[in-house]
């Protein structure tokens, strides 16, 4: 054996956690005939949502990064699910797919839809084998519980949730007991820290972005990936020539023009992210030496719009407060939406 | 880097005064919510106050891609005096609107809000099409034809009321006006356009409305079908009617006041004897269908004609619904750039 092959690859500062469908693909599967042709798609045939696959590669290129992906898609659909990762030049380093068969077998139908006694295990499971220090930056989406799931593993893991309310959460959750063994297993291995750093939801379903306020700012709704860019460059975890890159592809191959990606970021201005700063480092690329991206129209009319958009705003409100997350009133968020209890309020 | 280009229809931007509304800031920012769902290719402007708007926005399903806000600290409320208002709050919603159109940033303006000032903050920040002397503020009437490849329920009336006093020149420039946008509004290709008066006969009005009858009778590329009397209003016999803004206005006004009235006797049979009460339930599918026929929230709103930008004038009491409906006529205008058919229908 040569000494290069005994050293260890550098542990991952940050983590990227992704669901696919409806975060990275455009996946319909509101119906059964949805479902039935989401199923037989080939690869070629399936379309990743605008800017995501950008995202993922430019993410990928910073280094000392994993890509972790827990889907809900079935086991069965992995062969097709990893060609059109490849298609993509998207390379992850974990990709954890439902055992629906297993489940249908056992009997265990609650868990065929539900999302808390599958997502919540195997993401814990996956952060005992990650350093303490790695940074988390989750995405998700509005079909289903990413919001609430996400939430509450960055809470476990920084001991701002109990036993008591996971116990409470976890049977309101409708989580079979060997699942819920499972997350308290994870859990408890899991040093505390506070690795999360933001939850993105992408807004398939273009869910109220008020929906989401319960979470915190740490949960940011998106319309689209350039806005999870822009939050990302203002996060430190990318840079502007990197934002510029996912916005150029947008441009090139999704329809998007100046107006949406203008609009887009006055979005999240009015949400009150602080993306200033992110604006100015966007003309600062423009401006260096980074020819190719200073001769790719429309950029710096984007730029252009950008200012203008900041300007319409006046005096910006002070930032959201922080505040805790009460799972116990949430859980109907994170519920089959079939189940009785979806979308209504607690009482 | 190579990649394919998508091309997709041009962009349109419309600015919505969210401000001075009947039912307030939410109500017109849940319709150009509606229309970001909707309509991709048209983007909203809403201008007013930036915390009313997110609030409001905050909480509805819409597309964030597809909407703006730029903030106006003030707005003129629907009891003030135009002029007086707009001198006072230069920075109202309305005017703050219409500056943005006129800058380009948006391509026509919708409000709900007091309609003088808007005429008013659009007289100041646009400009009127060559040939145009005065602007002609129109409003829809449901009637009981219909017309156009759209089967449209309204029929078009200018003026109502932006030139009290019009001559036999502006006349002629409203119907030029009012049949282009009917052209462009209902697919309607030949509108019927008429002349107010008290009789059908040429010769019959004020000299203005004669001469205007001389004229417009010969000229190919209008169907002008002469002088119609208040009563083919309601009727439908014509699809645009022209008068000044006095008459217009007065006409408007009782039309209104008819409606009510007749609203009103209504709700007096419905409580006053059982029979008609009975013979109200049996006709309320009936009425029912008129009222969903006449519903003027499919409509949106009536344009100020006569400027080189476009202003919907939705009415004070409109609902989400109607807001949208006027944000897809204004982009509808814009598409079929209303400006230029109306500056080459005045050339002829």
């Amino acid at each position: 054996m040569s000494l290069p092959d005994r050293i260890d690859p550098r542990p991952p500062r940050r983590i990227y956690r992704w669901d696919l469908d409806k975060t990275y693909l455009q996946t319909d599967f509101d119906s059964l005939r949805d479902l039935l042709r989401t199923a037989f798609q080939k690869a070629h045939e399936k379309v990743a949502v605008p800017g995501a696959s950008a995202l993922i590669r430019e993410l990928s290129e910073n280094g000392d990064s994993r890509l972790c992906i827990v889907s809900g898609s079935p086991k069965q659909m992995r062969a097709v699910l990893e060609e059109k990762l490849k298609l993509d030049g998207v390379r992850w380093d974990e990709f954890v797919l439902k055992d629906n068969v297993g489940n249908l077998l056992r009997g265990r139908f609650r868990a065929l839809r539900g999302q808390v006694g599958y997502k919540l295990p195997a993401i814990l499971e996956s952060r005992v084998k990650a350093p303490a220090e790695a940074e988390e930056v989750l995405f998700g989406d509005d079909a289903e519980a990413d919001a609430f799931i996400y939430s509450l593993f960055a809470d476990l893991i920084a001991g701002r949730v109990d036993e008591r309310v996971l116990s409470q959460v976890l049977e309101a959750g409708g989580v079979y007991p060997d699942d819920a063994e499972r997350v308290r297993a994870a859990w408890k291995q899991i040093p505390v820290s506070d690795p999360v750093r933001r939850i993105f939801i992408h807004l398939d379903k273009l869910t109220p972005p008020a929906h989401f306020t319960p979470y915190g700012p740490r949960v940011v709704p998106i319309f689209n990936y350039f806005q999870a860019a822009l939050v990302l460059l203002a996060d430190g975890h990318l840079s502007a020539p990197q934002v510029l890159k996912i916005a150029v592809e947008m441009v090139q191959t999704a329809g998007h023009n100046i107006i949406t990606l203008s609009n887009s970021f006055q979005d999240l201005l009015r949400r009150g992210l602080p993306l200033q700063q992110a604006a100015v480092a966007l003309s600062q690329a423009l401006e260096g030496p980074n020819k190719l991206l200073a001769a790719m129209r429309p950029m710096p009319d984007i730029l252009s719009a950008f200012s203008k958009r900041l300007a319409a705003l006046g005096t910006p409100p002070p930032p959201p407060p922080v505040q805790a997350v009460d799972y116990v009133s949430l859980i109907h968020h994170a519920l089959p939406r079939n189940h009785k209890g979806r979308g209504k309020p607690p009482t | 880097m190579e990649a394919m280009v998508v091309k997709q229809p041009q962009p349109v931007t419309i600015a919505f005064d969210v401000m001075g509304t009947d039912h307030g800031p939410a109500e017109v920012v849940r319709g150009a919510a509606q229309l970001s769902l909707d309509s991709p290719n048209i983007h909203a402007l809403l201008v007013g106050d930036r915390t009313l708007i997110d609030n409001a926005l905050a909480e509805v399903k819409h597309n964030g891609e597809r909407i703006s806000v730029q903030h106006a600290a003030d707005f003129v409320g629907m009891d003030e005096k135009p002029g007086e208002a707009l001198a006072r709050k230069p920075h109202a919603s309305v005017a703050v609107a219409a500056r943005l159109v006129a800058e380009g940033e948006a391509q026509a303006l919708v409000s709900a809000g007091n309609t003088g000032a808007g005429v008013l903050a659009c007289a100041r920040h646009f400009q009127l099409i060559p040939g145009v002397r005065r602007a002609a503020l129109a409003t829809v009437y449901p009637t009981r034809s219909v017309r156009g490849a759209k089967e449209d329920p309204f029929s078009l009336i200018l003026d109502v009321g932006a030139t009290v006093e019009a001559t036999a020149d502006d006349l002629v420039t409203f119907a030029v006006m009012g049949s282009q946008y009917a052209r462009i509004i209902s697919r309607n290709e030949r509108p019927k356009v008429a002349l107010l008066s008290n009789g059908v006969e040429p010769q019959k009005g004020p000299p203005r409305v004669v001469e205007a009858h001389a004229r417009l009778s010969a000229m190919t590329d209008i169907n002008f079908i002469g002088n119609v009397e208040g009563i083919d209003i309601p009727k439908g016999t014509a699809d645009v009617i022209v008068t000044d803004g006095f008459v217009g206005n007065v006409c408007l006004k009782m039309l209104e006041g008819v409606h009510e009235t007749v609203v009103e006797l209504a709700q007096y049979a419905y409580k006053e004897s059982l029979r008609w009460r009975a013979g109200l339930a049996m006709l309320s599918s009936g009425i029912q269908r008129i009222k969903d026929i006449t519903d003027w929230n499919q409509y949106g709103g009536a344009p100020i004609l006569g400027f080189d930008r476009i202003f919907i004038k939705a009415h004070g009491r409109s609902k989400a619904r109607a807001i949208a409906n006027a944000g897809k006529v204004a982009a509808k205008v814009v598409a079929n750039n209303l400006g230029n058919s109306i500056r080459e229908g005045l050339l002829k």
